[in-house]
């Protein structure tokens, strides 16, 4: 009998082609999807049978298993989802800093809970659409990049369980995002031209304060305008801290003939600190929540250090100072963002990650 | 795909002769009912034979059987239709969405509803309805089968404390499993599918009492004196016919047969010295709703369907995310046994020879322990 596989489906094109190519590799697969969030979540416990969150998608990937007689199970995971990753989407931003909640959810929630739902079913592999490629080698299993570097997807990885890995399966890890279009046309999957998702799956619109407002209006409410500093002087008002984003250009009501970035929110102050675009530039930070994907890395170590997705990331150097560790790079880095994910690499390999903290 | 279906409460085969009969009229009986020629007089005859089919199996007058799209709509027909605003109706927790959500739509509009919960064996006591009742009750509705656990309740001695108010039973669950009889039993209106008696999906039956005024929900051309207007399902309406008939005619073979499967499954589980709880009392023969505390329900079944034998867990919704069984829960059990449940339901094909390949596969879910890999 062949070996089991437990697939994420999300009813995407790529969790499509990632389940043919499973099944074209001999193995038995079992499709799941995950079912993380509902929009009722956000004002009650509302436990109603019709709060099927996604059912296009749902129904999207029953269709795909269906086409290949792949049994479906749709499972909640949505206490786990809002636990781990809505909570601290909303504290994170209400602290002034900047979540990735996807890499929280792949971290706190996708790997966890799909490796124990998998071995609650007795199924040894489980297998997703990530772009990213696990390689065995000396018994030892190491996250790489996808081949296409524009899909790569290693950066959101950092955080799952190093363990997990020798029991992960990343089908089109080898591929390019057109020719998993090409595969999914060519074998007619009922997902082949489902739209690219780029938007935080429980963010509507993509527009993050609205679901704030919602999510904790008494909190957003309790949200006033403060003082924008530059130079330790008063130099504007902004309406509220939540708005902004280390880096960010736009909004700040500035008349400077040079423009100002932000470089530094402090919510307990309700301040926003900006300056001339140098002094976004920065060369160190620490690094926070730290993950390691390979076994008996000896610090301090040279790396390269991805500090945002879709950037190409600097040479820095990884050490421990104290309870802390620190990055300090070659280059001084365009807007260090606390909150968001610094990622180790060693050319493709990822070695761990962690959690962006500035100096204070 | 699965080789045993242990799941008769969710749905039905339909039944070889049912089918043969769906094909020939759809085949052939292509005349609207309502059309004067010889084509629509035959599908005339149709409807009006397959009423009469159904009147007599639930012991009624054929123009007290009205034919529409399910049981949903014969339970939304009755809850949001006879009453208005001011009136008190008295239903249970443990009743199908089909009645809930209406009871729910209802109480916006200044109707008053009274839930009443069922006892610690998932059954509705008439004492705890009589108390209810008030002045501006005007309508009682109960289900005669509960379709999570199977229990029944007792709708005869409910007819009798009711005194003037109207009763209605939500009995999708019941036909062709208990006895049922509206003249005798008291019941005012009633609701069937046919998908739940090996019959097709998509047709179901109001009985409503004659002397009771009611409208139906989609109007137009008046086809059922107004409760279900639109052209008749004529293969569907006449193969629930016959679906009726064969179910009534074979109910006491079914049912010993259904009692033998129950206790042999029962049986054999505890042969094998496997740990669960039957819920609920006072059951029809072949649906069993059963907790093993090992092991979540969710889990369960999906091992089980994994293994090729279909059964169910909790209430599904559309996206097939289940929840945990809300019916459980509100006889008052433990959520954890409530989580570890599934509901079991046989019918007339099964075998012995399945129920051992079920124990089996039980028995290997249930001992196998992770290998960590």
């Amino acid at each position: 009998m062949s070996e089991k596989v437990l697939v994420a489906m999300s009813g995407g094109v790529d969790s499509s082609v990632s389940l043919l190519r499973i099944i074209e590799a001999g193995y038995d697969p079992v499709g799941v999807t995950m079912k993380l969030w509902s929009n009722e979540s956000i004002n009650s416990n509302n436990e109603q049978d019709n709060s099927c969150c996604g059912i296009e998608e749902i129904n999207g990937a029953k269709l795909v298993c269906n086409q290949f007689g792949v049994p479906h199970y749709t499972i909640d995971f949505t206490k786990v989802f809002k636990e781990e990753v809505v909570n601290n989407f909303s504290s994170e931003y209400f602290a002034g800093r900047t979540p990735n909640p996807c890499i929280r959810c792949n971290s706190y929630v996708k790997w966890d809970a799909f490796i124990e739902q998998a071995d609650k079913m007795n199924i040894k592999y489980i297998a997703t659409g990530h772009y990213a490629i696990v390689e065995k080698k000396n018994n030892n299993y190491y996250l790489k990049k996808g081949i296409d570097p524009k899909k790569d997807q290693s950066y959101v990885l950092w955080g799952i369980p190093k363990e997990t890995l020798k029991r992960t399966i990343f089908p089109i890890g080898d591929l390019t995002k057109e020719q998993v279009r090409k595969i999914a046309k060519e074998n007619d999957l009922a997902t082949a031209t489902s739209p690219e998702s780029m938007e935080i799956c429980f963010v509507t619109d993509n527009n993050y304060k609205n679901f704030l407002s919602n999510y904790n209006p008494r909190k957003m409410s309790s949200i006033k305008e403060g003082d924008i500093i530059e130079n330790e002087k008063k130099v504007g008002t902004h309406p509220g801290y939540i708005n902004y984003t280390v880096g960010q250009r736009k909004g700040l009501n500035l008349s400077n003939p040079e423009p100002r970035y932000v470089s530094k929110i402090d919510s307990k102050n309700n301040t926003i600190t900006v300056g001339k675009k140098h002094s976004i530039y920065k060369k160190e930070c620490y690094v926070d929540q730290l993950n390691l994907l390979v076994n008996d890395l000896q610090l301090p170590i040279k790396i390269n250090a991805k500090i945002r997705y879709n950037t190409f990331g600097g040479i820095a150097t990884l050490s421990r100072e104290k309870d802390k560790y620190k990055l300090s790079f070659d280059e001084p880095q365009l807007a260090i963002t606390p909150g968001q994910s610094a990622v180790f690499y060693d050319n493709d390999t990822v070695l761990g990650g962690g959690i962006i903290e500035l100096f204070k | 795909m699965n080789k045993i279906y242990f799941d008769h409460a969710a749905t039905t085969p339909i039944s070889n002769d049912v089918l043969n009969h769906m094909f020939q009229i759809l085949e052939k009986n292509y005349g609207n009912p309502s059309s004067i020629h010889q084509l629509g007089q035959s599908s005339r005859a149709l409807v009006e034979n397959s009423r009469r089919q159904i009147a007599k199996a639930i012991n009624c007058s054929s123009k007290e059987i009205f034919f529409t799209s399910g049981g949903t709509e014969s339970n939304n027909i009755t809850i949001k239709n006879l009453l208005q605003t001011g009136d008190h109706l008295i239903t249970s927790s443990i009743e199908h969405p089909a009645i809930l959500k209406p009871a729910e739509d209802l109480a916006q509009n200044g109707i008053e509803v009274s839930y009443v919960k069922p006892n610690k064996y998932g059954i509705i006591e008439p004492q705890k309805i009589e108390k209810e009742i008030k002045k501006n009750t005007k309508l009682i509705s109960i289900m005669m089968v509960n379709n999570e656990m199977g229990t029944i309740n007792p709708l005869e001695e409910i007819s009798l404390i009711k005194n003037s108010v109207l009763l209605h039973t939500d009995a999708v669950q019941a036909f062709g499993k208990i006895p049922l009889d509206v003249s005798k039993m008291g019941i005012d209106l009633l609701s069937l599918s046919g998908h739940k008696f090996y019959g097709p999906k998509g047709v179901g039956i109001l009985y409503k009492k004659n002397n009771i005024s009611l409208k139906g929900l989609i109007t137009g051309g008046g086809q059922e004196q107004e409760i279900c207007a639109g052209t008749e399902n004529v293969a569907g309406i006449s193969s629930i016919g016959l679906a009726a008939e064969n179910i009534v005619k074979d109910l006491k073979k079914n049912r010993s047969y259904l009692t033998e499967l129950t206790n042999y499954l029962i049986k054999s589980l505890k042969n094998h010295d496997i740990n669960f709880v039957i819920n609920g009392k006072n059951r029809v023969p072949g649906l069993l709703n059963i907790s093993f505390p090992e092991m979540l329900g969710q889990n369960l079944m999906m091992n089980l369907d994994l293994h090729g034998i279909a059964v169910s867990y909790g209430a599904a919704c559309s996206s097939g995310t289940p929840k945990p069984p809300r019916v459980l829960l509100e006889t008052g059990i433990e959520s954890n046994l409530a989580k570890s449940s599934i509901r079991i339901s046989l019918g007339k094909d099964n075998t012995k020879k399945e129920i051992d390949y079920f124990i089996n596969s039980i028995v290997s879910i249930l001992s196998k322990e992770l290998k960590n890999v």
